[in-house]
């Protein structure tokens, strides 16, 4: 395509700090208009929608709570696709690997007779566990078979979807929950505390934002983080480097899969206190966690904003259900157009456009 | 070290907000205003018990002049005390109503951070100063559903689509089982479990399996018509189910079970209004309403007990009853209905001697089952045949 005469579009190497937070500003603030004009045909000034959204969201701690519960799986999912995207790995799957996680974590609170102290560390160990399995495997297929990662890690969701739906209908449906298809409660010792009588379960939030951190320092500062890097910008020159590709892509799995399968464990043994049925369990966190990778620009600890801001808006979707009466699928339909904007945005990250002056 | 500390400080602060949001809700004083919340788990249009609740939401916010009424709909289970929350402080509700067995533990743990707010769950079986329980039951129209099942079958295969097997459900099969045999002791009611409470494409599958066993006649528990326009499809007769299905098959829909919600809101809300309900005496207020107080009632549409297609049909097979002697199922049906819905209820579908299906006696000679056992059934009548998980 060739660009009009009068359109100066010039290449920016690498595009500053600046450059990346003013992009993506603008796209959200576009998003975000672009969201007005549909909340104004559902008759609600677009004004008053985002003022009970951010006023429902954080203007009194019952709405904070709920939005701090909702970055909780975002902020682990998110960082864990950071590093996957970094490798150029396209991890769909976040939600499998999430309720992975959240299998790991019932089967051990529930099943396996451990003393109470050692319970919750237990559960956090063998969601990451699982969360990781069920990541790797899509890797190997990929560097090993060559097998596309978007389909194997977007078909896995949904055998995960069916390995908790059968386990609650079939050999875990609790005996105290009079056939309905749930797992018994958690015993107390594998439950979360929470702060006060909130969903916020703190020491999982506080895992988050210390995992965001190793994160940073491991893209940034180590051997491995540098070479999952250059698999993911240059894999030629990976090659050439002597770089092992599966081993590369294997570890950014282990880790994109593991801190899902950790957001599991939080979302059973911080919210619901048993298994249920899957789409109560992650509501589609594996999914918006790619939105807030993608707008953290692939940076760790931008997550942990990002995240917040992906639960300002989950929590505020509530708001705008219960107070103005508009259907919650708007939120759903708010970050296909956040989505849009970030990956249309990237043009101009990339590129300088400007108008040329003669 | 200093991040450390900004973030215990951020902590300390957001718990301080935490306690005070706690207590904002006030005691509701009786004759002022009620704004009552609805939670509802599924979608209004849903075409059944949502859709039900719904309907009676709207009915007795046109009956009383100091009632408003709020709703929200397609709350999933881990939102119930977050959406309670948003309704108890933007919305000032002082009653809420959460309308699905998954709602609760949420209900629960809301009454007890809401205490001077008043709550009544649907289904469920945890109560507390401020949380009271409400059913509306089925059981004796299926019985009745039962009777004419037995009676219009020609294959003496009857077809049940259930959603899960849970005490509401099986205790249901099993009355209509009992109506079934009380006519036709060699009908069998064959039970296929769908595992959803709203999968219409579930509900054919198993309807068509069902219709290709040899069933004629369908009773289900499903949130859609599939089993009645299905059944239809194939010839075969079937009971409408929680909404009006009439219409979805007018000479295939013998009869089926409707609800009232409202008689239930209704009685609940003006004792709150007159003050004999409080927030602190709901513990043992548990509503089990049947026929009796109108909060279900028989037919396919309201106003329409029986469709008159089957009327000569039914008075055209007879049985003998050890009290009635030689009667026909149409009298027979009229009988018990009237034995059931009127005051001084003297006749139980589940009065002994019953035996499951197993040949173990259930309910002595005699005896009639406590509602406690009704809510907690997990055995099967005698004629089911099929799946029944957690069979003892």
């Amino acid at each position: 395509m060739q660009a009009p005469k009068w359109l100066n579009i010039e290449r920016r190497p690498i595009p500053s700090g600046r450059t990346i937070f003013a992009v993506s500003i603008l796209a959200i603030v576009a998003a975000l208009i672009v969201m007005g004009i549909f909340f104004a045909t559902y008759g609600v000034s677009p004004i008053r929608a985002y003022g009970s959204i951010i006023g429902g969201a954080l203007g009194n701690w019952s709405g904070f709570s709920e939005t701090l519960r909702r970055m909780i799986p975002l902020l682990l999912c998110g960082v864990g696709l950071t590093i996957a995207f970094r490798a150029l790995f396209w991890n769909i799957g976040a939600d499998g690997q999430l309720l992975l996680g959240a299998v790991a974590a019932t089967g051990i609170a529930l099943f396996s007779g451990l003393p109470g102290p050692l319970l919750l560390p237990a559960m956090f160990f063998g969601g990451f566990a699982a969360g990781a399995l069920w990541g790797v495997i899509p890797a190997v297929l990929k560097v090993k078979l060559g097998i596309n990662d978007v389909i194997t890690t977007l078909m896995m969701n949904y055998i995960a979807l069916y390995v908790v739906l059968w386990l609650i209908h079939g050999p875990w449906r609790g005996p105290s929950m009079r056939g309905y298809a749930y797992t018994d409660m958690f015993p107390l010792s594998a439950r979360i505390p929470t702060i006060g009588q909130s969903h916020v379960h703190w020491p999982t939030l506080v895992l988050g934002i210390v995992l965001a951190i190793i994160a940073y320092i491991f893209v940034n500062r180590t051997r491995s983080g540098f070479e999952t890097r250059v698999v993911g910008e240059n894999p030629h020159a990976a090659r050439f480097a002597g770089i092992s590709t599966l081993k590369t892509v294997v570890i950014a799995m282990l880790i994109s899969g593991g801190l899902a399968g950790i957001a599991g464990v939080g979302e059973v043994a911080g919210v619901h206190y048993q298994l249920l049925d899957p789409t109560q369990i992650s509501m589609g966190y594996g999914f918006t966690a790619i939105i807030v990778a993608w707008l953290a620009r692939k940076n760790p600890l931008a997550v942990i904003v990002t995240s917040f801001f992906f639960g300002v808006l989950m929590a505020g979707g509530d708001v705008i259900k219960v107070n103005l009466g508009l259907p919650y699928e708007l939120i759903n339909v708010f970050n296909g157009v956040i989505m849009f904007f970030l990956i249309g945005s990237e043009v101009f990250m990339n590129y300088k456009i400007s108008i040329r002056r003669h | 070290m200093q991040r450390r500390t900004a973030l215990i400080a951020v902590m300390t602060a957001v718990l301080l907000m935490g306690i005070v949001a706690v207590g904002i809700a006030k005691e509701y004083v009786p004759g002022t205003p009620i704004v009552a919340g609805f939670i509802y788990v599924g979608p209004i249009g849903d075409y059944g018990w949502t859709h039900a609740q719904d309907v009676a939401r709207q009915i007795v916010d046109k009956e009383f002049p100091w009632l408003s009424t709020v709703y929200v709909e397609s709350v999933a289970a881990g939102d119930t005390v977050s959406t309670i929350d948003k309704l108890v402080n933007d919305r000032h509700c002082n009653v809420i109503f959460t309308t699905s067995f998954d709602f609760m533990n949420g209900t629960l743990a809301a009454a007890k951070k809401y205490p001077d707010v008043i709550f009544a769950h649907c289904s469920g079986f945890k109560r507390a100063p401020n949380l009271a329980t409400y059913m509306a039951d089925f059981y004796q129209v299926y019985y009745l559903n039962g009777l004419m099942a037995g009676a219009l079958t020609k294959t003496n295969k009857i077809g049940y689509v259930g959603a899960f097997p849970i005490p509401e459900l099986k205790r249901h099969i099993s009355a209509f089982a009992i109506g079934v045999r009380t006519v036709n002791p060699k009908a069998e009611v064959d039970v296929r479990w769908t595992e959803a409470w709203e999968n219409p494409a579930a509900a054919k599958e198993a309807t068509e399996a069902l219709v290709a066993a040899g069933c004629d006649v369908f009773a289900f528990t499903q949130d859609s018509p599939t089993v009645v326009q299905v059944a239809a499809e194939n010839g075969a007769l079937s009971f409408s189910h929680y909404s009006p299905m009439y219409r979805f098959a007018p000479k295939n829909v013998i009869s089926g079970e409707l609800v009232h919600w409202d008689k239930i809101y209704a009685d609940f809300l003006q004792k709150i209004y007159k003050g004999t309900y409080t927030a602190h005496n709901l513990q043992n207020v548990d509503y089990w309403w049947l026929l009796g107080q109108g909060a279900v009632e028989m037919g396919a549409k309201p106003g329409m007990p029986i469709n008159p297609v089957f009327i000569d049909k039914l008075k055209a097979v007879t049985v003998d009853d050890p009290v009635l002697g030689k009667i026909d199922v149409y009298d027979l049906i009229q009988t018990r209905l009237d034995q059931m819905a009127n005051p001084g209820i003297t006749y139980n579908p589940f009065q002994g001697p019953i035996y499951d299906r197993k040949g173990n006696l259930e309910v002595p000679k005699g005896m009639w089952m406590s509602v406690d056992s009704l809510t907690t059934m997990q055995w099967a009548a005698a004629g089911i045949v099929g799946p029944w998980p957690g069979e003892p």
